[in-house]
């Protein structure tokens, strides 16, 4: 039987980083996931619609975990910001009655309810504790020794520390996961700092001088490549580099990598030329190294 | 610096998530642990809710003071008194949005939500690449529903506040 899910894949992987998706899309079988359409489901309201309006959010929000709640799944997202969204609203609305009742009034237009019967886990999540790090282990058919990897967790697959009590061990997972494939995580300072990304189009300059700071670092800490869980840190390391240079004129060449995508090429999957390509900073590059190596 | 209004730190309190400014005691381990402090010295959490707890309402609800935050949550598992600056910070651009202060930005994310049902849309290339990979195209949302979320909340109203 496989293990289903409600795939939430929203907006940013879809349009920015489909071969993000792609990965998981061709991994999700080998380790007897199925990965679930939410029909019709939105956007997950991220920090910048929160900002806007908090009742609009949480509505929003329980749309999609609604629709979950519907197929009877939960729901797995690709995406740090739909995660925090997600497990963000539905947590507060199961714990409170009030705001519960408010938002259910404006979802009763829309035929829907929240009940609070559905959980909110990042892909990563799955493979750690449902999946379990020995069969991922066990799928490794070209261990990817002697890479050395800067991971990116990202803010929000561990922040704020009280919406993951419990629940998930985070970054600490993300490493063990990333040493599952032969990698080597290498320690790095401020390594769970933000990327800078979420204020990308709304004040570029900061967003890129926060990169700046974690791309110096993870130099410092001599890694060949990053790798990535969030789509905002995915873009902000990779085109961002590109931008450093540009404007900062500072050099990094280091190839950034979603999760899935290490996962699959350490799986021995195939990965087309012109896929690795999609990257501003080619993720060929990985497969140089362990051939140098 | 402008006017005090003392009701104003009240006034946050009471917004949704905006609750933690009644606990700041002023450490500053926001400050000291904030991504955006280490690049930008206008952004400066203590003193942001500094602010607030003085009342300086029309420096605090402005067009840019608000809008340097990662919303990271750094400043949330750091502070000693859960006094949540980057959850108050949700609460001041509420307000700020609701005077038609919204960072361009943020505007075009709002705008394509109502419009498209997400903040982000998919273009071209990225259209020729999932076909490529046989993902289809992106996944379709019942804009019809999001719109009669978002008129339900009048956040088709906050956002054409905007000048």
């Amino acid at each position: 039987m496989p293990m289903k899910y409600a795939f939430f894949a929203g907006c940013l992987v879809p349009a920015r980083e489909p071969q993000y998706e792609n990965s998981v899309q061709k991994i999700a079988p080998e380790f007897d996931i199925e990965l679930v359409k939410m029909e019709g489901a939105n956007c997950c309201a991220p920090f910048s619609i929160q900002s806007l309006d908090y009742t609009s959010w949480l509505a929003l929000a329980a749309r999609n975990l609604c629709i979950a709640e519907n197929m009877g799944l939960k729901i797995v997202t690709l995406c740090n910001d739909c995660y925090e969204s997600l497990l963000m609203t539905n947590t507060i609305l199961k714990e409170n009655k009030e705001t519960r009742d408010k938002v259910n009034e404006i979802l009763a237009d829309v035929n829907l309810e929240f009940k609070g019967k559905t959980d909110v886990k990042i892909f990563t999540d799955v493979l750690y504790e449902d999946v379990g790090l020995e069969k991922v282990k066990n799928a490794i058919k070209r261990p990817l020794n002697g890479l050395r990897v800067a991971v990116q967790p990202g803010c929000h697959l561990t922040k704020p520390k009280r919406l993951h009590f419990g629940q998930q061990m985070g970054a600490l997972a993300l490493d063990e996961l990333v040493e599952a494939t032969g990698a080597t995580s290498i320690p790095y300072e401020r390594k769970e700092a933000c990327c800078g990304g979420p204020l990308r189009g709304i004040n570029d300059e900061v967003a890129l001088s926060v990169a700046k700071q974690k791309l110096d670092s993870m130099k410092a800490a001599g890694v060949d490549s990053i790798v990535t869980v969030c789509p905002f840190c995915y873009l902000e390391l990779d085109m961002g580099q590109i931008e450093i240079r540009r404007h900062l004129k500072e050099e990094y060449d280091l190839p950034v990598v979603s999760f899935a995508e290490l996962l699959r090429i350490a799986m021995g999957m195939n990965l087309e030329d012109w896929e690795m390509r999609t990257h501003r900073i080619p993720i060929t590059k990985i497969l140089d190294i362990m051939e140098a190596r | 610096m402008s006017h005090p209004e003392a009701h104003f730190m009240h006034e946050v309190a009471n917004t949704p998530r905006g609750r933690g400014v009644l606990a700041c005691i002023q450490c500053g381990r926001c400050t000291s642990s904030c991504p955006v402090s280490r690049v930008v010295e206008e952004h400066n959490p203590r003193k942001l809710m500094e602010m607030i707890i003085l009342g300086l309402r029309s420096d605090v609800i402005s067009e840019h003071l608000p809008w340097y935050c990662l919303s990271c949550f750094t400043c949330l598992d750091r502070c000693p008194q859960g006094g949540d600056v980057g959850e108050v910070t949700f609460a001041i651009r509420n307000l700020a949005v609701t005077e038609g202060k919204i960072p361009e930005g943020v505007l075009t994310q709002a705008m394509s939500l109502f419009e498209n049902g997400r903040v982000v849309t998919t273009g071209k290339m990225a259209l020729i690449q999932r076909e490529k990979f046989g993902l289809g195209k992106e996944p379709a949302v019942n804009v019809e529903a999001v719109q009669k979320i978002l008129r339900k909340t009048h956040f088709d109203k906050l956002v054409s506040k905007v000048k």
